[in-house]
């Protein structure tokens, strides 16, 4: 049927064409849906017929809804006080790590569990342990004679215990980057540094950490943009609370989007949120760029 | 004669046609009727104990096979309404808090049952409680089966308010004498507050006045209501919303005073109740932590077994009607009117079960839902033979057949009370039911969310409460208004507007 250079446009087509469509389908559709919905009042939990409202959503969010100002004031103190300590504790494990110490590999497996393991399940064993009643941290801290019981039921506690939990699972993550990026250092530098007398201070200063700022970005970049989407240890842990102090901006969405059913307000809520998060990694790509 | 033969032969013909025509057409399931046939049954824990307890033998009767989806109670409401907006069928059978009526009967996401019990009819409908046959219907339709009697109950620890040296104290300390069992939220205050700090029940540790439901997106709305509904509603009242206007009256002086009782009280209760699911809570009140608690009807079943529930108070636990209030919120009159007032209050509803209008095996998820909710067996899954399911009594023979309560390990005079006490507050004509309108999950999230932040000392009652109506007002406003206006006051069972 065809022939020469068609043929081979044919068959560029043909594989092209089922990756497209399959992209089209299960991507662009529905962020197109999505945006479309966004426009709308649905409540479709009773069955009601959507109505356009054009700029309605968002004008109630930016202007009449405190609830989103203040699942996204926590979550921006959440990612930042998390990616940073999570960075600086993985840095320094990695620092360890990389040198010859003893057991050093059974350290390195065995900081990558609570990685690997699924978040909800994390979720739920840190609700578990922490139950004031009958949790056995509790019963750690009561032998140790230290009385704290109000972990998950002070609002101004609660949120640094969510971040404590989220620093345990995920600053393996950044360990398991920069270890990988601490073993790929060229080794002449190093050796150039003691030649000319560096310190040991200095070598990190002047050498290892100018080349390990493009991973840092990387990883900052990536870690950022997971812990902007915390859900899990909200859902399985506190619920959002006490009160709404936990309540980050995924569990807002998922709470209008699938408690209330209210489809078009959650569209709107998550173009919002893609918006920060895309303002996010944009400015970290930026920083990127201008060190690389 | 050989007329007479074929006159004799044609009737027994038609006796044995028509008898087996006739067995067809019952709610009872036959042998080998579903083979070949899967059914799913969307449902929580721990009601999936009752499932898993029957499932084995009707399999074995039908030939049919049962799967179980359980997801946990925060995950429920998501995962069935998602099955229904996207048209999955995925479930046949669900088990479902009836206080979501109005969006799931109302959205008629599932079917009227009220074909299927007139063609193949019910286990004894007669025996089943009034205040449990309205929870299952809607616009005089039955949608669902009813499993459950749900309606909080007062829990009280007899050791502590029973005993006489106690009690002359508390008289010392605060000029009255209280009531066994408590009677209004005034007492049940300063008996909490008596109560809390010091080793009352002499087991080493210090114990606390009171303990509730109070975790968030756990269902702590339930507890506030026991209060609010003694505050702001009277008998036969329902104090949700104006039903000439269809204004959310949550932010009224009945509604705020109930908020400030109900953030006095975690003063007197233990250090971990902002933490309290209904698991928590029922585990904590059972291993003895507390004078006075407020549940369901569950904490009386775990109460029971030391073994399988860590109870440490079998025997000592007394059971009574929600405690009433010294004066109440009147909002047609817009005043306080003193006196004495106490309001039955059916929270939650109870779960129940209903099949999917999506479903494809309606006739086998209809007779299976009959199966283990008919009498003779439904009360081995309430009384405690098949463990803690939670499911509470709702038929009148559950309340009845006290043999069976001892066989579950009851004492007798324990049972007795507590089942008098659950059949008081079903068969009270007054009873407030829930609120059962569409969006009914939406308007307690958002009472649930203000209350968590009351609770967690956060927010003033007064803020609260006014937060409760402007969210209740966009809410209804986003349902519209005067379809909400004719489905509450049909829930009331007035006239449409």
């Amino acid at each position: 049927m065809f022939k020469g250079e068609e043929r081979v446009r044919a068959i560029k087509v043909g594989f092209i064409v089922p990756g497209l469509l399959y992209l089209m389908l299960m991507a662009v559709f529905p962020m197109i849906w999505s945006f479309s919905l966004s426009f709308q009042r649905w409540k479709a939990a009773t069955a009601s017929p959507r109505v356009f409202v054009g700029l309605r959503n968002f004008y109630t969010i930016f202007f009449e809804d405190p609830r989103f100002w203040n699942s996204l004031r926590f979550t921006v103190f959440y990612v930042l006080i998390v990616v940073v300590i999570e960075l600086f504790l993985g840095l320094l494990l990695a620092y360890i790590l990389n040198e010859k110490i003893r057991f050093r590999n059974f350290f390195r497996v065995v900081f990558l569990f609570p990685m690997a393991a699924p978040p909800i399940g994390i979720a739920f064993m840190w609700r578990m342990l922490l139950n004031p009643d009958a949790g056995i941290m509790v019963k750690i801290m009561n032998s140790l004679g230290i009385n704290v019981v109000r972990w998950l039921t002070d609002a101004k506690l609660t949120p640094f215990v969510l971040m404590s939990v989220d620093i345990w699972e995920w600053t393996p993550f950044m360990f398991l980057g920069l270890l990988a990026a601490f073993q790929s250092l060229p080794v002449e530098l190093y050796d150039a540094a003691q030649v000319d007398g560096a310190s040991r201070f200095q070598t990190f200063r002047f050498i290892t950490f100018p080349l390990l700022l493009p991973i840092v970005v990387t990883l900052l970049l990536l870690r950022a943009i997971d812990a902007f989407k915390l859900f899990e240890l909200v859902f399985g842990i506190t619920g959002g609370g006490p009160g709404s102090s936990t309540e980050s901006l995924s569990y807002y969405i998922y709470t209008v989007g699938f408690q209330y059913f209210d489809l078009g307000y959650a569209c709107s809520l998550s173009w919002i949120f893609l918006g920060i998060v895309l303002l996010i990694s944009n400015f970290l790509l930026q920083r990127l760029r201008k060190e690389v | 004669m050989k007329r007479n033969f074929w006159f004799v032969v044609f009737i027994l013909c038609f006796v044995v046609v028509s008898t087996s025509f006739a067995a067809e057409k019952t709610w009872e399931s036959q042998q080998g009727e579903f083979s070949g046939t899967t059914l799913t049954v969307l449902i929580t824990d721990p009601h999936s104990a009752v499932v898993e307890s029957w499932k084995p033998e009707w399999e074995a009767l039908t030939g049919a096979k049962v799967e179980m989806v359980v997801v946990p109670y925060a995950s429920l409401y998501d995962k069935m309404m998602t099955d229904f907006i996207t048209g999955t069928g995925a479930y046949d059978l669900i088990c479902w808090p009836s206080t979501w009526a109005g969006d799931v009967m109302g959205g008629e996401w599932v079917i009227p049952l009220d074909d299927l019990i007139k063609e193949y009819g019910y286990p004894n409908w007669d025996d089943v409680a009034p205040a449990i046959k309205t929870v299952v219907s809607w616009a005089n339709k039955v949608y669902a089966l009813p499993y459950d009697g749900d309606c909080h109950m007062l829990y009280y620890r007899k050791d502590a308010l029973e005993n006489p040296d106690y009690q002359a104290k508390f008289k010392e300390k605060y000029g009255y004498a209280y009531n066994v069992p408590p009677k209004s939220w005034e007492e049940i205050r300063d008996i909490a507050e008596f109560f809390t700090g010091w080793d009352w029940d002499n087991d080493g540790e210090n114990e606390y006045g009171i303990a509730f439901i109070a975790q968030r997106k756990t269902q702590a709305m339930w507890s506030y209501l026991d209060i609010a509904m003694q505050y702001a509603a009277q008998p036969g009242v329902a104090p949700f919303f104006d039903p000439e206007t269809m204004e959310p009256l949550v932010n009224n002086p009945g509604w705020v005073k109930a908020m400030e009782v109900i953030q006095d009280m975690t003063k007197f209760a233990p250090p971990g109740l902002l933490s309290y699911g209904y698991s928590e809570l029922r585990q904590a009140y059972v291993s003895g932590n507390s004078a006075i608690g407020l549940d369901w009807g569950d904490i009386g079943i775990m109460e029971q077994s030391e073994e399988k529930y860590g109870s440490k108070v079998k025997g000592l636990l007394g059971y009574g009607p929600l405690p009433g209030a010294m004066k109440t919120y009147n909002f047609k009159e817009k005043k306080w009117v003193e006196g004495y007032n106490q309001v039955n209050f059916l929270n939650f509803g109870g779960w129940i079960f209903s099949i999917s209008k999506f479903s494809k095996n309606q006739l086998a998820a209809y007779k299976f839902a009959t199966y283990f909710t008919a009498p003779e067996r439904s009360i081995l899954d309430v009384c405690g033979i098949h463990g803690y399911t939670g499911a509470n009594p709702w038929r009148f023979s559950h309340f009845q057949n006290i043999d069976k309560w001892i066989e579950g390990g009851w004492g007798k005079e324990s049972v007795t009370k507590y089942l008098g006490t659950i059949q008081t507050i079903l068969s009270d004509p007054k009873a407030v039911t829930d609120l059962r309108i569409p969006g009914a999950a939406e308007y307690y999230d958002y009472l649930d969310l203000y209350l968590a932040q009351v609770l967690s000392g956060t927010a003033k009652p007064e803020d609260a409460c006014n937060n409760i109506y402007k969210e209740w007002v966009k809410i209804t406003e986003a349902q519209g208004k005067e379809k909400q206006l004719n489905l509450y006051r049909e829930s009331l069972g007035l006239p449409k507007k």
